[in-house]
């Protein structure tokens, strides 16, 4: 008989993989999260407060009131269950970042976390956007971290994953979580392309965790995958990862 | 927010950099650039201003600010020369809640009716993407895209009493400047007078004291709302005007004189007959100044990088604040407008962008043991590879779905108003669409799989979901033994028992779901992801698909025994060529062989299909002749 074909991996968990091996290398175990999240969780603890502009950033899918837990409680990750305190609306997670303050609740630093997470944004969609898609986070809580170290990793892990010669630079930014926050772009066919937003955890996001700022210090970075996805292959178009078609997915 | 690189000019007496070139330095020290565009004979920058930074740089003057910051070149002062006060005429202002306005600020002025801005104002405007509305609605507007504050004018005459700053009372209707009438509750704040309302508070102004082309008095409102209630005012009625995207983002009450003296001293240039009456200035709670106590060296280290401390002092200074030192302690005090510097970790990100990032050298941090592994996603990817390995894919599919238990609040569309409660019905409608596509894949059973997430009332539940299909029905096989033996493959490779699990089967298609939740209790994983031995990931570019459908022809070939298998492949080759159809070849296999007396039949499937167009019965009908032409020639027979 013909030996069995191998069947294919989806190009995003490929490029997962190809991700963690490199943060794996250096230290950083996987954490994952529910994609229903609390508002806690999402928003409040990463210091983007209810009624403050930075909520505008990400339009979010939020679940239809009337169906709160009833315990006020919530399965975390590693099972542990967080007694009574409020955790707000509950929502389709809007950023692999909520994950920060789980792991943070329940570990003793110093750790370096990896966390690749499907992830919703309530957006129109079209070729470039979907209301799911991929990120992976990177957190790293240590005792003295600085914007070299942050810098220096992310250049190591896109010389890994892009050759040595490519090219970053990196842009000030906003994000409520880090200060100070910061974007990089990489140099792709003469472009620059923004591929990863990053920054030195923010005191209320560690104090959030149960972390004193005065002993912790961290950073956090977090890569789109499906745009990572598309430029790899040339896909032209983002719903194409999402339609099961293996026209598609035997292609890789 | 969209900055006028002439208006900016006005700024400085030194030339500032060319538009593409303060482009790219406010891109490495300030904001991301969304485009720029020649105006005119003017150059618009189209600045994505953050809500970090929106305190203070909706405006003009705020990267005025910046740009002086980042070029070191002098900033001419904005404040323009007050106007004379001429008449005693006075507004009576009362502020209910200080809470909710902090400051309020008005002006009479008496203006000799005037039709129609400048040019030079109209132009502006222009360039920014807004229209002229009326000459003293524009001098308003432009104050705000100069440095900030949102302000407003009412009609005078048709103002009854004082102008009082309250909550609305539940119901109270107002009907706003663009007609529409709203109806308003006691979380809403209007501007109003005795005979109700004249504006939603930092939102939007009312048609009753629309300022008109025969307007000949008006009140000026210089003031400051609270952002909280300003932003759940403005979503609740979602209206998002100008003033009110500044007022959510907080400005400071430290504004509203400079924004005062220049709508003045701009109304006088406007109409140089207007007579103005008294300031009049409500504070009810003063703004108060922040001041950080910071240790320079604590920049050094969080940036990770030696910053010159008196190129970090220049910075500081240039920004506008003010520094005490003592002990190797710098005590700053913060600029009003600066809301958002509040803790040393904003002190650090102004010393580190403006001084520049490019100057951080990278390096990575110390090496620490290896990480601990975690149980689901060692599950997961060890999962991944076994069902790889037995030949099948691995799909995404949507998580927003039709039908089930946990509901959106506001769904992009009916048909993604839940989150998925199973992956089996995904995984159903999948198998089926590349059934369709068998020929075209090759494939004779599609086997898939997907691992993701479901959510049910009880809570959300990790879920590997195993779907197989058989293209054509065959003696011996069946989607469910495919499906029974891979589950029995996957419990057997995990060593974790697999008890539940629910089948569901239509005949051609079967799906199962098992709970990874429930199986990594009892699944002891490998010491480290080493014992993986990840396949490189592709680096295969995207062919595109074609949209249009294919055709699958099956020709069997009787030959003589001994002709090889390749030698008839080439003569059916040569057949496709000469119908000039080699592109349309998709996919061919060699299906099926077996030998009658001293001769072998070979089968073959073809598959074709254009990328631009349908292909008709009568093309690959007349593909089939050629071949068979071919075939003939050789002698040989088509069966």
């Amino acid at each position: 008989m013909v030996p069995m074909e191998r069947g294919h991996l989806h190009p995003i968990t490929q490029t997962i993989r190809e991700i963690y091996a490199v943060f794996y290398e250096l230290g950083f175990e996987v954490a994952l999260g529910p994609e229903l999240e609390y508002e806690y969780y999402n928003f409040d603890a990463l210091n983007i407060p209810a009624d403050h502009p930075s909520r505008d950033m990400q339009d979010t899918f939020w679940i239809k009131e009337g169906l709160k837990d009833a315990q006020g409680g919530v399965k975390n990750v590693s099972g542990t269950d967080f007694p009574g305190r409020n955790l707000g609306r509950r929502l389709l997670t809007t950023q692999t970042s909520a994950v920060q303050i789980r792991f943070m609740e329940s570990h003793k630093p110093p750790f370096r976390v990896f966390v690749p997470g499907k992830v919703f944004r309530n957006e129109a969609t079209d070729a470039t956007h979907e209301a799911q898609f991929y990120q992976v986070e990177g957190l790293l809580v240590d005792r003295n971290v600085s914007l070299a170290q942050l810098i220096g990793t992310l250049e190591h892990a896109l010389k890994k994953l892009f050759g040595e010669k490519s090219e970053m630079r990196f842009r000030p930014s906003y994000f409520p979580f880090v200060e100070p926050a910061i974007e990089g772009d990489l140099k792709w066919k003469d472009k620059w392309l923004e591929i990863v937003g990053a920054g030195l955890v923010h005191p209320h996001v560690l104090r959030a965790g149960g972390l004193d700022p005065k002993e912790w210090q961290g950073f956090a970075f977090a890569f789109g995958i499906d745009r990572l996805v598309m430029l790899k292959h040339a896909i032209p178009d983002i719903r194409l990862l999402y339609n099961g078609d293996l026209r598609f997915i035997d292609q890789f | 927010m969209k900055i006028s690189h002439n208006w900016l000019q006005t700024y400085f007496d030194e030339k500032i950099p060319a538009p593409l070139k303060l482009a790219e330095l406010i891109t490495f020290h300030s904001f991301e650039i969304e485009g720029v565009e020649k105006v005119g004979n003017d150059s618009v920058i189209d600045v994505k201003v953050l809500p970090d930074r929106a305190h203070n740089c909706l405006c003009h003057k705020g990267i005025a600010d910046e740009i002086a910051v980042m070029t070191k070149q002098a900033l001419k002062s904005r404040a323009a020369k007050a106007v004379e006060t001429d008449r005693e005429t006075k507004p009576d202002i009362k502020i209910e809640d200080k809470v909710f306005c902090a400051r309020y600020m008005g002006r009479c002025v008496e203006i000799d009716p005037i039709k129609a801005s400048p040019p030079w104002l109209k132009n502006f405007l222009t360039a920014l993407g807004q229209r002229s509305i009326a000459p003293m609605v524009d001098a308003a507007n432009l104050v705000m895209f100069d440095i900030g504050q949102p302000m407003h004018v009412f009609d005078a005459d048709k103002v009854k009493g004082a102008i009082t700053v309250r909550a609305a009372k539940q119901g109270e209707k107002i009907t706003l400047l663009d007609g529409q009438e709203i109806s308003l509750t006691p979380d809403d704040f209007l501007i109003a007078d005795d005979e109700g309302p004249l504006g939603v508070a930092g939102v939007k102004g009312g048609k009753r004291a629309e300022v008109t082309p025969s307007t000949k008095r008006l009140i000026i409102e210089s003031a400051h709302f609270n952002p909280i209630a300003v932003r759940r005012t403005a979503t609740r009625l979602d209206i998002r005007s100008e003033a009110s995207k500044r007022f959510e983002n907080e400005i400071t009450p430290e504004l509203a004189p400079l924004a005062m003296n220049n709508v003045s001293a701009l109304i006088k240039e406007i109409c140089p007959e207007a007579r103005f009456g008294p300031i009049i200035d409500v504070y009810l709670v003063k703004a108060v100044q922040t001041v950080i106590d910071f240790d320079p060296a604590y920049a050094d280290q969080r940036l990770g990088m030696k910053v010159p401390r008196d190129e970090a002092k220049d910075i500081l200074t240039r920004l506008g604040i003010a520094i005490l030192e003592k002990d190797d302690r710098w005590s700053l005090t913060i600029p009003f407008e600066r809301l958002d510097l509040r803790i040393p970790e904003d002190i650090v990100e102004e010393i580190g962008r403006i001084y520049g990032y490019d100057h951080i050298k990278g390096v990575l941090p110390e090496k620490i043991a290896d990480p601990l592994v975690l149980a689901m996603f060692y599950l997961m990817e060890h999962i991944r590879s076994i069902l790889i390995s037995a030949g099948f894919s691995e799909v995404s599919l949507y998580t927003l779905v039709p039908k089930g238990e946990i509901e959106i609040a506001k769904p992009l569309a009916r048909d993604k108003a839940f989150a998925r409660k199973n992956l089996t019905d995904g995984l159903l409608v999948c198998l089926e669409k590349n059934v369709q596509n068998a020929d075209l894949l090759g494939l004779e059973e599609i086997k898939i799989f997907e691992i993701g997430h479901i959510f049910s009332r009880e809570g959300e539940s990790v879920m590997l979901g195993l779907g197989a299909a058989q293209v054509k029905k065959a003696k011996g096989v069946s989607s469910e033994k495919v499906i029974s033996a891979t589950v029995s493959l996957l419990g057997n490779e995990l060593r974790t028992p697999i008890s539940k699990h629910k089948i569901t089967a239509d005949g051609l298609h079967t799906v199962t779901e098992l709970n990874l939740d429930e199986i990594v209790k009892e699944f002891k994983p490998g010491v480290s992801y080493g014992d993986f031995n990840f396949e490189p990931a592709s680096n295969n570019r995207y062919a595109k698909i074609s949209p249009f459908p294919f055709i699958t022809r099956d020709i069997a070939i009787l030959v003589p025994e001994a002709t090889e298998v390749r030698v008839v492949w080439e003569s059916v080759l040569k057949g496709i060529k000469k119908a000039g159809a080699l592109e349309l070849l998709v996919r061919h296999s060699f299906f099926d062989m077996f030998k009658k007396g001293n001769e072998t039949s070979y089968a073959f499937r073809l598959v074709f299909q254009s990328m631009d167009r349908t292909l008709t019965d009568v093309e690959a009908n007349k593909i089939m002749e050629r071949i068979n032409e071919e075939i003939e020639m050789e002698k040989w027979q088509v069966r």
